[in-house]
């Protein structure tokens, strides 16, 4: 079974919020929800040795997944291939997951009352695409995968490269790696 | 953005509150029921604690982004909001039946059922203190909210569920006395002993947070301390809720004393309502603050008339 990945070139990214558009209008997100921030970390250190880089934030996709356990109706559903999403139907609008994902991944839609999140446009990946916000990145900073397949581009970058994971002291070991 | 970071809002706090006071009430009925005998409390208690639990509901549906739906908190087993959900509904019916046995017998054939009247007072106990506590736990697993994470606040939620709990059936006691006047005798001093359990245990509390655990954490009790919410706790919670009511519990005047469970009551609400929005306090990722804060704020109309 496949473990789907994002891997993110922090060295790469350029900061031009190109994911953040491309998702908020492929999936049509209201004006005041934003599934892919590119935030800034930095500048750190003293002038003129100083240090900046971009972080892209995404939904991690816990393996461990917090959110999904909080889900009083079983609307937050993690696949076998480890992409969590929000099942629109079930969900009440409780905001148990929100208040449970300590990446503020996910939202609260004024508009329906339910909670939306990234689910890695897994419509696309179940077609054998990778989600927008990957195939716009000009710069190659996104790179999507299935980490169980040694020959995939993701298990390469991981293995050969320095990387974190946020957070990881919660344990909720996240499905997005940083290059750094 | 109309809300930079999205949380529980008061009604939460509320449902808490009126769960907890509820659950602690089926507790102590059953516990003297148990212990002392029975109709040792006030038969109004014994309706008000199922009662206050089904107000709790009615805010927790109100709550959620989709009220219509609620019946589907039930289905997740594996989550701790549905377990307390089934726990307040079986609180919720063994209360009721249980207070039924108060009514005089003319008026029910099941009064003189001991039984069942043993069985319900033990399903009280037990779901009661699950009811009392579960917001504790609800809480205190949240990893990512650096106030709530940790076993402390199960405990002083159960605290502050038996001190409103207690104050609940005194002022209950007051309005239409219980056969039996022992219990509701000695309860202005359990809830002075509860009190003062209280402010040592929150005192304690912010000062680990404070002083012994990570940065986040420490920030988020700063604000309990000197922050924003600081008034709130010293003067709401700490003075009006926990020490001024302790003082005239243990002043032997029926006045003072239903002042004292009045003010124990605001103090049980404080507590929520400040616990919860200190849920606002999510550990922050690096450069996620800053970012937030640059989203527009109370723009939304004007950006979907011109553009949307």
């Amino acid at each position: 079974m496949a473990r789907y990945v994002i891997v993110m070139d922090t060295r790469r990214c350029i900061g031009c919020h190109s994911c953040t558009v491309a998702c908020k209008v492929h999936n049509e997100l209201p004006t005041d929800m934003v599934y892919n921030p590119v935030v800034q970390d930095g500048p750190h250190g003293i002038y003129p040795n100083l240090h900046s880089r971009f972080l892209p934030l995404i939904c991690m996709h816990c393996n461990n997944s917090p959110c999904v356990d909080a889900c009083p109706t079983g609307a937050s559903v993690q696949r076998e291939d480890g992409i969590v999403y929000v099942e629109d139907k079930k969900c009440v609008g409780c905001l148990s997951c929100v208040m449970a994902c300590p990446y503020g991944a996910r939202y609260h839609n004024h508009e329906t009352g339910a909670v939306n999140k990234c689910n890695f446009c897994m419509d696309r990946v179940d077609q054998g695409m990778v989600p927008h916000c990957v195939a716009t990145c000009h710069q190659k900073a996104r790179i999507f995968g299935d980490l169980d397949d040694e020959n995939s581009e993701v298990y390469k970058l991981i293995k050969e490269n320095q990387y974190i994971q946020l957070l990881p002291e919660l344990n909720t070991e996240p499905a997005v790696y940083y290059l750094i | 953005m109309s809300e930079k970071h999205q949380t529980w809002g008061w009604m939460l706090a509320v449902d808490f509150f009126f769960a907890g006071m509820g659950g602690a009430m089926l507790v102590i009925a059953g516990l003297a029921d148990l212990f002392i005998g029975p109709e040792t409390t006030s038969l109004l208690g014994n309706i008000v604690g199922p009662l206050c639990m089904c107000v709790g509901c009615g805010f927790l549906i109100l709550e959620l982004g989709r009220p219509m739906q609620a019946w589907r908190v039930f289905m997740n087993p594996k989550a701790i909001l549905t377990f307390g959900a089934w726990m307040m509904t079986f609180a919720i019916i063994s209360g009721l039946v249980y207070a039924s046995f108060g009514i005089p017998a003319e008026l029910i054939f099941w009064r003189d059922w001991s039984g069942l009247r043993h069985l319900l007072v033990i399903v009280n106990i037990v779901t009661g203190l699950v009811v009392a506590t579960y917001p504790g736990v609800l809480l205190a697993r949240h990893k990512g909210r650096p106030f709530w994470t940790g076993p402390g606040l199960m405990g002083l939620f159960l605290l502050s569920s038996l001190v409103t709990g207690f104050a609940a059936h005194f002022l209950c006691g007051l309005v239409l006395s219980p056969a039996a006047a022992t219990v509701q005798s000695h309860l202005p001093v359990l809830l002075a002993v509860l009190l003062a359990a209280q402010a040592l245990l929150w005192i304690g509390y912010l000062w680990i947070k404070r002083t012994g655990t990570t940065a986040v954490e420490a920030a988020s009790a700063q604000r309990w301390i000197s922050g924003d919410l600081s008034g709130a706790f010293k003067i709401t919670f700490m003075v009006l809720g926990t020490v001024a009511p302790l003082i005239m519990a243990l002043i032997p005047v029926v006045v003072f004393q239903g002042i004292a469970a009045v003010l124990a009551l605001v103090g049980g609400v404080a507590m929520r309502m400040l616990t919860v929005r200190s849920g606002a306090d999510r550990t922050f990722l690096p450069g996620e603050q800053k970012y937030r804060s640059r989203l527009p704020q109370g723009h939304e109309k004007f950006l979907k008339k011109i553009w949307l």
